[in-house]
This record gives structure tokens, sequence and C-alpha cells, in this order.
């Protein structure tokens, strides 16, 4: 595939490469260089790398000018670093400054540009497709913004970015985005996949290494919004087309969207909220629930004190011993469910506690059961039929743990019976 | 109900943790033999069980992870005149404070105050936090209505 560039000598050359490569999409520059990743065919790897070198070889020294300053000696390592990964991708590549190194790989950084400055500098503008004019950068703190790229699932589409990112926030201008990055004057297109791309790992790599701790957020919010969260300082946005771009909009905009996901969250947890639409009316909604929510609670509370005493105590005794004892049964029983949970969401205290109330609760319950009489046993829990004998406080545990639990807090808790006992054993 | 994919966490233990940890409560109301003294008001008694039930859930559903919880526990706690074992957050609740003034969405802002109101600890929290937090606080209620409903439904008279 040609890439021909009809590249005139003018001294924008950046806005020039949506004209220059119809055949990609009709993104910028750099998107020549990010759709290499994509890219599974070495020859269009090729052909794209022949355009982006040929463009910025041809592109004319005076528009070095426009950068004041902006490129710093940094800037320029990271611009012939990438440019020199690029260069690994067309090894073929007959352009003057591209020998480059056989070694595709990851860490090494190209030297050979590194004889050209004014390449890096074109490459920077290059790369800065977002902005939209160079006038007045004077950032120099590229080198800083190469923290490393987070996801490595998300490279593909995010390495192609970041490290350009990085090259390209300092050129936004500080005051107006700080760190958000503008949209493209062609709007969402950039969410469209890049149809070809450099080889993935290889520049993701490069880009890894750099370091861009950005992130497009809003080039994945297509796919998943909040993407996977690396931690990061700053989320990303992109100010959508015909939207405000000042920092405290952005920053409103980024928190409505915090909200609404969450007020999507909710929505599912409260019942009847799918024919409530808006924000005021869910949020009304969502309290009515929560009260509702606490005041069952209440009269749930109020209607356990009203169960008469001498049941309540009793049973929480025997259930507690019952419960107890459950987690260290069910560590056999159960692998993942309860053990996972319990242990995880007990804090240590809990786990004394534990152990205490078996001890405790084990000489409790011992008394009561075994002077206790069957017919007050059997007329709270009747579920029990065979409780009938106290011969074997085992046995007794055994019942109770089955049926009390399916009984009364409605768990279908397998338990098996042998195993129980087993461990009551034990825990005796 | 939420996707797979969530980065707000808010998932609840399950069913028994909270009956077990309810049932710990409740027992040790009880062994502090307040409980068995008839001379209780049943008003009472209602306060404690209720109280038992909301410690028990915040403890349940994640102990001091979570900022309900923690606000809840810290409450209970300082009725009891326990010592206060948290972390002070004094200072991020002042920032967050600070911050929220800024925030201007007149309607959400005022269901959030309620809201705010509603779920314990919810003073000090963003908008967005508190919405989180409310989910996994609404998740726990109803988890914790479950199991007291189940206890009731075995304990009371046949």
């Amino acid at each position: 595939m040609a890439m021909h560039f009809e590249q005139p000598s003018c001294s924008s050359p950046m806005l020039n490469w949506p004209l220059m490569n119809p055949n990609l999409s009709q993104y910028s520059p750099p998107q020549d260089c990010f759709t290499w990743e994509k890219s599974t065919e070495q020859q269009q790897k090729q052909s794209i790398f022949d355009s982006a070198l040929s463009s910025l070889v041809s592109s004319p020294t005076p528009s070095n000018s426009n950068f004041s300053g902006g490129v710093g000696g940094g800037d320029g390592f990271v611009i012939r670093e990438l440019i020199g990964k690029l260069g690994n991708v067309g090894n073929s590549s007959a352009t003057p400054m591209s020998s480059p190194p056989p070694m595709m790989n990851r860490t090494t950084p190209l030297t050979e540009f590194s004889g050209d400055p004014g390449f890096a500098e074109r490459a920077a503008r290059f790369s800065c497709f977002g902005s939209r004019s160079f006038n007045g950068r004077t950032n120099s703190s590229l080198p800083v913004n190469n923290s490393k790229i987070i996801n490595s699932g998300k490279l593909t589409r995010v390495a192609s970015t970041p490290a350009l990112n990085s090259l390209v926030s300092p050129m936004v201008p500080a005051g107006e985005f700080s760190r958000k990055r503008k949209s493209m004057t062609k709007g969402k297109s950039k969410e469209t996949p890049l149809p070809t791309a450099s080889p993935a790992p290889s520049f993701s790599k490069t880009a890894e290494e750099k370091g861009g701790k950005r992130r497009r957020e809003d080039e994945e919010k297509e796919d998943n919004t909040k993407g996977p969260e690396p931690p990061k300082d700053y989320i990303h946005v992109r100010a959508r087309r015909g939207q405000a771009t000042d920092s405290h909009s952005l920053a409103e905009r980024v928190r409505r969207e915090k909200i609404g996901e969450r007020m999507k969250l909710l929505e599912d947890l409260v019942p009847g909220c799918n024919k409530v639409t808006g924000k005021a009316l869910m949020l009304d909604e969502i309290i009515n629930y929560v009260q509702s929510l606490q005041r069952q609670v209440e009269f749930l509370s109020m209607k356990l004190s009203s169960v008469n005493d001498t049941r309540l105590d009793f049973n929480v005794d025997a259930l507690v011993s019952k419960d107890v004892m459950i987690p260290s049964s069910s560590n056999r029983l159960h692998e993942a469910g309860l053990q996972a949970e319990s242990l995880s969401h007990h804090s240590y205290n809990n786990n004394s506690q534990l152990h205490t109330n078996v001890s405790s609760s084990n000489m409790m319950l011992q008394s009561p059961v075994n002077s206790l009489e069957t017919s007050t046993l059997a007329s709270s829990f009747t579920h029990l039929p065979t409780l009938t004998q106290f011969t074997d406080s085992i046995s007794q545990y055994q019942m109770f743990s089955q049926e009390d639990l399916q009984s009364i807090v409605g768990m279908g808790v397998a338990h098996n019976p042998n195993h129980e006992s087993q461990n009551m054993k034990i825990e005796l | 109900m939420a996707s797979a994919y969530n980065p707000i966490y808010t998932d609840v233990p399950e069913k028994d943790v909270f009956a077990l940890h309810f049932l710990q409560t409740l027992s040790n109301l009880r062994t502090q033999n307040s409980f068995s003294s008839p001379d209780n008001k049943t008003s009472d008694r209602v306060k404690k069980i209720k109280k038992a039930a909301y410690v028990s859930m915040a403890r349940a559903a994640g102990g001091t992870n979570r900022l309900w919880s923690r606000s809840l526990l810290h409450q209970a706690a300082k009725r009891n005149n326990k010592n206060v074992r948290f972390l002070r957050r004094k200072r991020r609740v002042t920032w967050l404070m600070r911050r929220r003034s800024n925030r201007g969405d007149p309607i959400e802002d005022v269901a959030a105050e309620r809201l705010r109101n509603l779920v314990p600890g919810g003073g000090g929290m963003e908008t967005s936090k508190l919405m989180e937090e409310t989910a996994h606080y609404i998740k726990c209620l109803s988890m914790q209505v479950k199991v007291m409903q189940c206890l009731v439904d075995g304990l009371s008279p046949k």
C-alpha cells in the first residue's frame, strides 16, 4: 500500500496530515502512529511508518521556530525513542533517518535519531494532534509526565496515546486544561478503533516504559465507562464536542457522571425504581426505601423483644453455640463461601469472641439442654420431632444445627451431620 | 443486578454472616443481664435490640472498612463510653466539606442532604461517595432485615 505524501512544505505539517492518508482513518498524524498497534500487517505498518517518517523528514525546518522551547531535550529523547520504535516496525524504510536497529524491542532507546533535534521537534509537533496550536507552549516537563502506562489490557488502544499523550499534554495550554485533553476538532471520532496499528507489544512496551500514567478515559468510554482503574492521580476526561472545556465544567461533568453511574447502581438495588426517571425522583425513591428498611428493622426488633424471654435467651444461646461452630465446621464443608466471608469479614475481635463464646456457650448450653424438657424445645422447634433424648449432646447439636439454622435463619445449609458431630466433639 | 465488572465494590457477605453476628450480639446482650430482668421497660429492650441489630450489621458488613459502619460503631461505642479505636478522620472531613460547598446542583443537593441524614456517617461525604455508601448500606440493611425476619419467624410461637 503506497502512501503518498503530497506533502507541501508548509509550516504546519501537522494540519496537513489528514489530507495525506486517505486510506487510514481520517484522523491525523498521530493516529497513524496509533493505528500501528492494531495492525497485524507488517506491510501496512511499514507503509505507515514510511509515510510518517517521510512526512516528518519533509516537514520544513522553519516550523521549528514555532516551538518556543516547547520541546526540551527530554522531549526529544522521548520522541526519538518513540520514533525509534516506530522505526523498528518498518525495517525496510527508506527514509533517510531510518536505519532502525534490527532489534525491535522494548527496552532499547533509539539512538539513531539522536542526531536530529529538528526531527524530534517535528515529531513532537506531529504527535500533538490534540492541540490546536503550538503557540505559547513552553512546557518542558515532558519527562515528568512519562509515568507508566497502566493497563496492559488496554494497551492496544491506550498505549498509542499515552506516550504521545505525555507529549501532548505539555503542549496543551496549561491554564485551560490542567491535564485534561482537549477533544479533537473532529469530535469523538477518536473512539473509532484504529484500523491499523504497529506491533502492539513493542510499541506499547515502549509506552509502558516511558510511562504514560495518563489514560485517555474518554477514548475507552464507549467500551467500558470507568475502565480498569489503575491508581492514578487524575482522571482524564476529554471535553466533548460542543461543550465547554474549562477545567471547572469538566470537573463538574466528571462529577455528574460519577453520580449518574452510582445512581444506576442504586437503581438496581431499590425495587420499583425503573419507572421513575430523573435524579430527584430517584433520590426520593432511594430515601424512601432506606427509611422503610430502617423502619422494618425497628419493627422487627420490637417483635423480637416481645418474643418471650426464656425462649429467646435459651434459643439465642443454643443458636449462638451452633453458629459459633458453624464457621469451624464449614471450613470443611463450604470451602469458598462462608469461610472466606466470615474470615474476611470478621475482625480479630470477633474471632476472639468466637472462641470465648464457644467455651462459654458450650458450658451454658449443656446445662440448659440437659435439664430442659423436651416439650419446650419441641414446641419452639417444631421441626425437631426426634428431639426426645438428651443422652448425646452431640446429636443434640446435630439436630439444632441442621434444623435450627434452616428454620430460623432460613439458610439452606446442608450440613453433614457426621462432620458436624466430629467437629463438635472436637470443640467440646 | 450490577454487572460483574463494577469498580464500585458493594458486595456484602452472605446471610449467615449477618445471622452469626446478630446472634452473637444478642447473646452478648443477654449475658449483660439487663435483658432478662423483667423490670426493664419494653422500649428499653427494643432499643437495645435495635442497637444490637445495627451494630451487628455494621460488623458483619465489613467492620471499619465502610464509612457508614465505621460511624455506626463509633456512635455505639461512644454511647457505651468505650474507647474510640478508629482513626481520626477529621481532617479529611473538613477538606471534603470545603470542597462540597463549591458544588451546586440544587436539586440533588437537597435530596443528598436528606440521604446524609439517613445514612450513618453521611455527613462528611461527597455526593458520589455518599451514593456508594448508600448502596452498600441498602444491601446490608436488606440482609439484616431478612435475618431478623427469619429469626422472628423461627422464634415466634406457632
